[in-house]
This record gives structure tokens, C-alpha cells and sequence, in this order.
């Protein structure tokens, strides 16, 4: 079994069609993207012995909540620490042990729900599943980025639109599930957990037997490497150790953590936000539906702007998410003010695409900067800043709407301070993206080629 | 290799899709 998942027995023969590793990227992370639905659970998570409304000894909100942290906060870490060992192990066995760990995950806290003991959720789906959603994140990067040297945005960009579209699903997968298995004395919910486990698992076998890895002089037919390389982008290769020794690397890190802290924030209040800024206008049904359009614009603009990357180049890309977002989030609030609702679900709508965008062009810049060598691992150590971002962006939107309201400012221009601070922190984005530069040769791979 | 890359890009594209309709089917009423 193991030599089947070895990456010697993955090298694609003569003849492969290149455009089936897509979908098979897609399939795992469709799978994982599972996790930004994960809410629908939070409340069934709270109501499993009273059934209709929380009983004693029923769990509450705020213990439930911790399960989607925890695994957001592993998904970083796993993406850094397992990231040079997924560019050794290759994309078959690296998506095998995500379909395991995550459809594990899920099937350990349906034991967990059993048992009603809360530890085993915190481990199985925020821990093991969180190992899962890290390795399955990074595992088809590296192998797109070799299977497509001439759109590295386009096929990294479809492959991440699927983590985004995984919400997509899951969301009402989840409660067509929990309806189906609900009975006069359960939730549901154990049963669902369990399905779910085993459907993902799956469900991402078909990504796991359809990747391949091209064969190492292997080109798309009549593609020649540009004989003069685009600015910022190089023909060497830098090591993982290397590369996270650069000022490049952090700056990366910088830019993705303030394109991300800025998106995240709003994603988790949107619901809220906009029935607090149009009070009366909108009913909490229509805000589901402000957050849904929010997470197709964030599905799109993951594959329309990683595309647009491969034309207009990364940095360029960057400064157009960060100077168009400054310009957006500084609007938002008079657009409140306005009662422009059509103009302010639409500048979000963009800020949100921006959002996945940013995303989905980083694994084609990081090529850029530092070669296909071990551009996975690198993607994993840069992906710390989502965890970062992820604590950071709610906290920011949160804490400063309280702060806010604590001190006397209407509901409905809570949120402008914390726009116009969303304005600052991609301001400190945008000036990071300005001062890359090539990477000294210092830090290339012997022999590997110049910037 | 051509029936092969129909069936993996259905297997991905159909959920994708039942996923998108259900979700618009909610933004809808944004403007409802």
C-alpha cells in the first residue's frame, strides 16, 4: 500500500493530460474546506440533551467555538511543520494522510458526541482534523505549480477556489444530514459527523489516486521558459531554510497577514454588521444571504484574480488588493451613512474577493520569489499568518464595535473606526508589497540558476 | 483520457454547482 503512495510510483507516464490534476487538487480541498461551515454545528453542538433548547450539562457556545479555533490554529502550524516533508513524500501519500487525519477527525468527536466528552471534539476534529485541513492545504500546490510553469496562478487559484467552495457544500450538506438523522431522542448530529467522516474520506481517495507528479524534464508541449524572465520572478531555486531567512519571506508573510486580517473580520460579523448599519432594512434572512454572496465572491476571486496574476503579474496584483481595498474600506462607512445598501454589499462583495484572492495568488508568488524546489514547504511556513490573521482580524472587528458602543457611538457606526484601522493595516500591507526585491543569490540552491 | 478527465472534472464541477445554486438561492433575499 505504502509504495503506492510512494511519489516514485506517481510520475505521470507519457501522454497524461495535465488538466486532471486540477480536479484531483479540487477534490481535497472542496473535502477540507469543510471547515469554514463548521458553525453549523456550533448550536446542534449545544442542544444534544435538552434536544430543543440547552440543558444542563449541555455544552455552551463559547466551549464549542473553541473545536473551529483549535483547528484553524493547527492548520497553520501542521502546514509549517509537515510542509518539507509533504515536497519529500510527494501529493499521493501527503492527500492520503489529510483524508485520513481529517475524515479521523471527524469520526473520533462523533465517538466524542457518543461519549458526550468534549476533549475528544477538541482532538479529533480541531486537532487530527486540523493535521488534515494543514497537509491537504499544501499538498497539491507544488504540483500544480510543475504541472502548469506557464499559469502557476490559474492552477494554484482553482485548486485553492476549492477550499472556498467547500463552505458551499458543507454548509447545507450539514443540515439536510442532521435533518435526515434526527429522531425524537437524538440530534442528529453523532450520525452526521460519522457520515461526514466517511464521505470525505472518499471523496478525496479520488484526488488521491488521480494526482501525478510530471516527470522531471518534462514541458508543456511548445512551452519554452521565457528566455528573459519577468521582473521579480526567478529561474533559481531557494531552499525552505533558506528561504524563511530572507526579507522576502517576511514580507510575504506581512502582506498575506494583512490581506487576510482584513477579510476575516468581516466575514465572521457580516451577519450582524450589515442589520446593525441598515437597522430595520435588513432581516436577519437577507444578511444569510449577505454572508452566502460574500462566500461566492470569496470562491471567485480566489481563481479570477490568482489568473489575472499570471498576466499582470503578483506584486502588481497585491497593490491592486491593497490600494482598492484602502479605497473601499474607507468608503464603506459612508456608504453606510448613505443608506447605500446595493454600493455596500457591492464594495464588500470585492473586498471579499480580494480576500480569497489573496490567498490563491500567494503560492504563484512564492514560486516566483524562490523557485519550484520546495515551494510547498515554504507555503506551510507562510501560512502561519492565516493563524495569526485568523485571531487578529476577529478580534480587531469585534473588540472595537464593543469599545465603541461601551462609549456611547450608535450601532450603526460602530464599525467606522474599525474600517478606517482595516485602511492602516493594508496601508502596512501595501508598503511591504512595494519594498520586494529579488532574492540575493546568496540564498540560492547551488547551481540552480540566477534571479 | 478524454471520458477519464469528464468524469473527474464532473465529480468535482456538479457539487461545486448544487453548492453555489443553494448558496444564491439564499443571497437572493438580499434584495428581496
Amino acid at each position: 500500500m505504502s509504495s503506492l503512495l510512494d511519489r516514485e510510483h506517481t510520475v505521470a507516464p507519457p501522454g497524461f493530460n495535465r488538466f486532471l490534476v486540477p480536479p484531483a487538487a479540487i477534490a481535497v480541498h472542496l473535502a477540507i474546506g469543510q471547515a469554514y461551515a463548521f458553525s453549523t454545528f456550533n448550536l446542534p453542538l449545544t442542544k444534544l440533551i435538552g434536544l430543543k433548547a440547552s440543558a444542563p450539562g449541555d455544552w455552551d457556545l463559547k466551549e464549542v467555538g473553541w473545536i473551529f479555533s483549535i483547528a484553524i490554529a493547527v492548520l497553520g502550524s501542521s502546514a509549517a511543520l509537515f510542509g518539507r516533508w509533504v515536497e519529500r513524500a510527494g501529493p499521493r501519500k501527503s492527500m492520503f494522510t489529510a483524508a485520513l487525519c481529517f475524515g479521523g477527525g471527524f469520526l473520533l468527536s462523533a465517538v466524542g458526541i457518543h461519549r458526550h466528552e468534549l476533549w475528544l471534539l477538541y482532538l479529533g476534529y480541531g486537532v487530527l482534523g486540523g493535521c488534515g485541513l494543514g497537509i491537504g492545504y499544501i499538498s497539491p500546490v507544488s504540483t500544480l505549480i510543475k504541472w502548469f510553469p506557464d499559469r502557476p496562478g490559474m492552477a494554484t487559484g482553482m485548486a485553492i477556489m476549492g477550499f472556498g467552495g467547500g463552505a458551499l457544500i458543507a454548509a447545507p450538506l450539514s443540515v439536510i444530514l442532521m435533518d435526515h438523522f434526527k429522531t425524537p431522542t437524538s440530534s442528529g448530529v453523532l450520525e452526521t459527523f460519522a457520515t461526514m467522516g466517511v464521505i470525505y474520506f472518499m471523496y478525496m481517495m479520488i484526488g488521491v489516486f488521480t494526482v501525478r507528479v510530471p516527470a522531471a524534464d518534462w514541458k508543456p508541449a511548445g512551452w519554452v521558459a521565457p528566455a528573459q524572465p519577468r521582473k521579480l520572478v526567478t529561474s533559481a531555486q531557494v531552499a525552505v531554510d533558506a528561504a524563511w531567512r530572507t526579507p522576502q519571506f517576511w514580507l510575504l508573510w506581512v502582506v498575506l497577514c494583512m490581506n487576510v486580517t482584513a477579510g476575516i473580520g468581516v466575514i465572521g460579523q457580516a451577519s450582524p454588521m450589515i442589520q446593525e448599519i441598515f437597522s430595520g432594512k435588513v432581516t436577519p434572512a437577507a444578511a444569510a444571504g449577505f454572508v452566502g454572496l460574500l462566500s461566492l465572491f470569496n470562491m471567485g476571486g480566489r481563481f479570477i484574480w490568482a489568473s489575472t496574476s499570471d498576466y499582470i503579474g503578483r506584486r502588481n496584483t497585491y497593490m491592486v488588493f491593497f490600494l482598492l481595498g484602502i479605497a473601499l474600506y474607507a468608503l464603506v462607512p459612508t456608504l453606510g451613512h448613505l443608506g447605500e445598501k446595493g454600493l455596500f454589499v457591492a464594495a464588500f462583495c470585492i473586498i471579499l474577493s480580494m480576500y480569497g484572492g489573496g490567498f490563491a495568488t500567494i503560492p504563484a508568488y512564492l514560486r516566483d520569489m524562490f523557485g519550484t524546489y520546495q515551494v510547498g514547504a515554504i507555503h506551510g511556513r507562510l501560512l502561519t499568518a492565516w493563524s495569526v490573521a485568523g485571531v487578529l482580524g476577529p478580534v480587531l472587528v469585534n473588540y472595537i464595535r464593543q469599545y465603541q458602543i461601551d462609549s456611547g457611538v450608535p450601532k450603526a457606526q460602530a464599525y467606522s473606526v474599525t474600517m478606517y484601522i482595516m485602511c492602516g493595516l493594508l496601508l502596512v500591507g501595501f508598503l511591504c508589497n512595494l519594498a520586494m526585491r529579488a532574492v540575493d543569490e546568496k540564498h540560492h540552491q547551488p547551481g540552480s540558476g540566477r534571479s | 483520457m478524454k471520458g477519464r478527465l469528464l468524469v473527474m472534472w464532473l465529480a468535482v464541477g456538479i457539487p461545486l454547482l448544487w453548492g453555489i445554486a443553494r448558496t444564491l438561492e439564499n443571497a437572493l433575499k438580499l434584495f428581496q
